[in-house]
């Protein structure tokens, strides 16, 4: 016979409220964590879709690429010793032929081949243009023909366009390169230049930093939050129960499994809530309009979930210390007058 | 079946100190309802809560099938409650949540005694049929009387077919009609069973069924 099921089958509503505002938390931790991670793709996807390797900025550029200034001869000389390849990024606008302005980051990187004249642009691009389009950049009067399109490829919340080296160089007024991209997951020191890794070099860029910090804020006080509202929660119901519990302790009946009973009704309960919250969450990633950047990480989710899971059970435990206090002897007499 | 041997107990608050128990000396046979009467704060429920492993003594010994329950450590106690006593207390204390063969089957679980499926659903019913409830197998406590709960709460203490019953003011809460059937079905369990029962009552209505009537005057047996 199973204590706990029995339990929760008499009392439906008292565990569906419980359920209920696990799910509802739950769900809400996974949508700001797929917004977050959605967000964080959209600033960035250009940057968080290459592989691990160092990205290397002049030193004196106090972490801030636009800053970094790397000359062609210690450029050259960086990528032929250690590999890789240069990359300069600038934010600025494309004008189509009806004079709309579009917001991009040009981009010459050198996994990035595009002839001169020519430039690709991000997917989220292909809406408004084709290829063969002409777009034209103003302050430097050059006109580009749109060769093609790549996926994710965003940086600054902007589509990218990928630059010819020369190209490049019009548009930033500089033979320099701003950043060298090593991969690998090697720890380079080139004097005059600082290296970063994949991460810390997503953290260099403001906005990115800004966004995650505050959306990682929130995920983890509604951790905090669900563990509170899960020991609060059953620290209520074992009050309710305390004198139940003594009962049966007075009857033999074993405080283990008065524990065990307790973590039961936990597990079901947390399983049905997250087995819930999560096929909405992930429901979520393929119904979310594209302009509201959503997507929740599988791995994510899950570590989330088993971190829900874990807290649940700390927060009942450390509530399920009356079950252990309780005396039969004063159960036994709260019945009497 | 359980002896009592000079049983001393005080509680204390504080500096003050007070003797409860002033050595009780009682024998309690199988097959025998005993029954322990007098005022109220007389000592009667310390006494059978004492002898039921349920509190420690001040002095004194509690033997029972050739152990000293005061030598016991709370595990012990507790496989002792499980095996060998039935309890039945002035509320019925019934799981809310289980049905009337439930909390039986509950008990016999706890009790670690061993039956098969069928054999198990087959002594609760038998159980159930003893104290005329068969028919309100599937009803809840809160679907059910004063005197129904307190038929379970019988059929529960039986089920696992413990040496001893111990019931503190069984009939405390019911009408005089109930508490006499009540009392009827204790005092038969004892002839058939040979379980032997210590209950506490003061009910003077009551002392009829019992076999043996002791009287507790301020902390011993009169
Ligand atoms: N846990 C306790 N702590 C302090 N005093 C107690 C405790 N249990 C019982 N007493 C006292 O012991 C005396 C006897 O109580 P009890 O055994 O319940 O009497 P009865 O059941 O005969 O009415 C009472 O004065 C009561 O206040
Ligand atoms: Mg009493």
């Amino acid at each position: 016979m199973n204590l706990a099921w029995k339990e929760m089958k008499k009392n439906k509503l008292k565990f569906f409220i419980l359920g209920s505002i696990v799910f509802l938390v739950s769900l809400l931790t996974f949508v700001i964590s797929g917004l977050a991670n959605g967000l964080s793709e959209d600033n960035a996807s250009l940057i968080r879709n290459m592989p691990e390797g160092q990205f290397l900025m002049s030193s004196d550029a106090e972490e801030t690429y636009s800053m970094s200034v790397i000359d062609p001869g210690l450029r050259d000389q960086v990528i032929s010793e250690h590999g890789g390849y240069a990359m300069s990024l600038q934010m600025g606008f494309l004008t189509d032929d009806e004079d709309r302005q579009t917001g991009v980051t040009f981009v010459h990187s050198g996994d990035h081949q595009v002839s001169n004249g020519r430039i690709i642009l991000d997917e989220s691009l292909q809406k408004d243009y084709q290829t063969g389009d002409h777009l034209t950049h103003e302050q430097s009067g050059t006109t580009f023909t749109v060769a093609g399109f790549v996926p994710q490829a965003k940086f600054s919340h902007a589509p990218s366009a990928f630059l010819s080296a020369d190209d490049a160089e019009q548009i930033t007024r500089t033979k320099a390169s701003q950043l060298i991209f090593v991969p690998g997951s090697d720890e380079l020191s080139v004097s005059g230049l600082t290296a970063f890794s994949k991460s810390e070099f997503l953290n260099t860029i403001p906005s990115y930093n800004a966004e995650q910090l505050s959306l990682n804020m929130i995920v983890w006080f509604l951790i905090a939050i669900s563990g509170m509202l899960f020991g609060i929660f059953f620290y209520m119901m074992n009050v309710q129960k305390i004198g139940l519990y003594g009962i049966l302790k007075g009857l033999g009946v074993k405080t283990r499994d008065l524990f065990r009973m307790m973590w039961t009704q936990l597990i079901i309960i947390t399983l049905i809530a997250l087995t819930a919250s999560l096929s909405i969450g992930f429901s979520l990633n393929a119904v979310s309009p594209g302009d509201l950047p959503y997507l929740l990480a599988p791995a994510t989710a899950f570590q989330l979930s088993a971190v829900f899971t874990l807290v649940g059970f700390f927060g009942a435990t450390l509530s399920g210390v009356q079950i252990k206090r309780i005396e039969p002897l004063q159960a036994i007499r709260q019945g009497e007058v | 079946m359980m002896e009592l041997k000079q049983i001393e107990k005080s509680f204390s608050a504080g500096e003050v100190s007070e003797q409860v128990l002033k050595g009780v000396t009682l024998t309690i046979e199988s097959g025998k309802l005993t029954a322990l009467t007098g005022v109220s704060g007389s000592g009667k429920s310390t006494l059978l809560s004492i002898a039921a492993g349920l509190q420690s003594t001040t002095s004194g010994s509690v033997l029972f099938d050739g152990r000293d329950l005061t030598s016991l450590d709370q595990e012990e106690l507790r496989a002792l409650r499980a095996g060998s006593f039935g309890f039945v207390f002035q509320s019925s204390h019934l799981v809310p949540f289980l049905t009337a063969a439930e909390q039986l089957e509950l008990m016999l679980k706890t009790s670690g005694r061993k039956l098969s499926k069928k054999a198990a659903a087959a002594e609760i019913s038998r159980v159930l049929t003893r104290v005329g409830m068969e028919h309100r197998r599937n009803a809840y406590p809160d679907t059910m009387s004063g005197g129904e709960k307190q038929r379970i709460a019988i059929a529960r203490a039986l089920i696992h077919q413990p040496k001893i019953v111990f019931a503190d003011e069984p009939t405390a809460s019911l009408d005089s009609k109930r508490s006499h059937d009540i009392m009827k079905l204790l005092k038969d369990i004892t002839t058939d069973t040979g379980t032997a029962v210590l209950m506490v009552t003061h009910d003077e209505e009551m002392l009829g069924y019992a076999d043996r009537v002791v009287e507790m005057r301020d902390g011993l047996i009169g």
